[in-house]
């Protein structure tokens, strides 16, 4: 069952165009975004959350149409990014008693659960946590008011080969319990790790949206890794 | 909205939008130009702005289950409060020189404008100044504040200059009124500023949020 559906999204900037890109992320699976530096990820990433205006297209969560219903589904999605401080010199004990407050679906016990499981101190803030801790924190928020979906912009950005792992791991077992879970990442590694779906793209369009094993099937070539697959690809070089 | 205003008070404010507030009592000032105690409440309210955007607050609350609107509108209401304690303090100190102190000295040998209800009111002014063009601004992009902050300084600076040459001129003397003199004159001249700060408000307000609803965070 689709969760989200992008359909049709534009976007044009002065030296850079989304272009009708569509897509959709199922419940209780791991999609991953990929595509090179300015391919657009970020640009997509921030449509699907109303943080920038799109020229055209509609995006659609749980059957309804973001434009309209934001703040209910707000409720229903997490976001986390790896490369932004928010309230760097806050405690975090401080910005979770503030953040729940939004939430009717706050689960005091989720948030503890987590909040162990991520080994994350309270009493730290924001500018004292690793890059990956960062990442952590703001899981820690999504999940603690039950998002459904969680949309990660590079998450692994900038975590050491160990953090990365273990973040992976940690969208598994996400999935196992029904979350689903919508990464970028221009890690192919990430991609062929986890990922259940693949989201490919490529200056401003998608390539292919589709299974993991349907995309080797469909674009691979006779001993092919993903990564080899897709950086083919990427030239240029396959057939549509 | 309780909320909203909660996390502009603990999370993206400064302090010094806080202890800026007491610059209110400049009212008290004898030989000073009063109305700068209005502008240094809304200096305390940039250096917060100033704080918020190092703390990525604008995206960060355009991320929380509220619909757009509501971050322009707990923002508004947050200056609006720092702003109305300023004023509460102004009140205070001039209800206390039109009063207690309406013979005091330095009070009645003053070249500069009297603290009263014409101060009061146009201390609104400035407040409804700072609405329009700083938070107006500010709503443009979500990120610039300096160029609206130096236009609200000078729309502020002429401001109290005009406020401060009036009562010079010939037959405007009662603007600087001691005591419950021209008592009528001066209310109405509060009036007219609390109205032309919820005008000011009121329009920035709206205009802030068709902005940020198509902006690009």
């Amino acid at each position: 069952m689709s969760i989200l559906e992008v359909r049709n999204l534009e976007k044009k900037y002065p030296a850079f165009e989304l272009k009708k890109v569509s897509f959709n992320v199922e419940a209780g699976k791991i999609t991953g975004f990929i595509g090179r530096n300015g391919a657009g990820k970020t640009t997509t990433i921030k449509s699907m959350l109303n943080l920038i205006h799109p020229d055209g297209g509609e995006i659609v969560y749980f059957g309804m149409p973001l434009t309209g219903n934001e703040q209910e589904i707000k409720k229903q999605i997490g976001y986390s990014t790896g490369t932004v401080n928010w309230y760097p010199r806050k405690k975090i004990r401080q910005i979770v008693s503030i953040v729940k407050r939004f939430y009717d679906t706050w689960d005091e016990d989720a948030y503890r659960k987590y909040l162990q499981l991520f080994e994350l101190d309270e009493n730290k803030t924001p500018r004292e946590l690793s890059e990956g801790m960062k990442v952590k924190f703001n899981l820690l928020l999504a999940l603690s008011h039950r998002a459904e979906v969680l949309i990660l912009d590079e998450p692994t950005s900038g975590l050491d080969p160990f953090s990365r792992n273990e973040l992976l791991d940690i969208f598994g077992k996400l999935k196992k319990e029904g979350v689903a879970v919508f990464f970028s990442t221009h890690v192919i590694s990430d991609i062929e790790k986890c990922a259940d779906d693949i989201v490919y793209i490529s200056k401003g369009k998608i390539v292919s949206a589709m299974d993991k094993g349907k995309f080797s099937e469909k674009f691979g070539r006779e001993g092919e890794t993903l990564e080899d697959t897709m950086l083919r690809m990427e030239r240029g070089d396959f057939d549509e | 909205m309780n909320n909203i205003l909660l996390k502009e008070l603990k999370l993206s404010s400064s302090p010094l939008a806080f202890a800026f507030i007491v610059f209110g009592l400049m009212f008290l000032l004898p030989g000073y130009p009063i109305l700068c105690g209005a502008f240094f409440v809304t200096l305390g309210i940039f250096q917060s702005f100033q704080t918020a955007r190092e703390a990525n607050d604008i995206v960060f609350s355009a991320l929380l289950p509220i619909a757009k609107r509501d971050v322009v509108k707990g923002k508004f209401i947050f200056v609006c409060f720092i702003e109305g304690c300023g004023f509460v303090l102004m009140f205070i100190s001039t209800v206390v020189r039109m009063t207690a102190l309406v013979d005091a000295g330095p009070y009645r040998v003053n070249a500069l404008m009297n603290a009263n209800f014409f101060a009061l009111g146009m201390a609104l002014i400035i407040f409804g100044l700072f609405n329009l063009i700083f938070l107006g601004g500010f709503f443009k992009t979500a990120y610039k504040q300096g160029s609206p902050f130096i236009a609200y300084i000078i729309a502020a600076f002429a401001a109290i200059s005009v406020a401060e040459a009036l009562h010079h001129f010939k037959g405007l003397e009662a603007l600087n009124s001691f005591g419950t003199d021209y008592l009528g004159l001066q209310l109405a001249m509060l009036a007219a500023g609390s109205v032309a700060f919820i005008l000011l408000t009121v329009l920035s307000f709206n205009k802030s949020c068709d902005n940020f609803e198509i902006i690009n965070l």
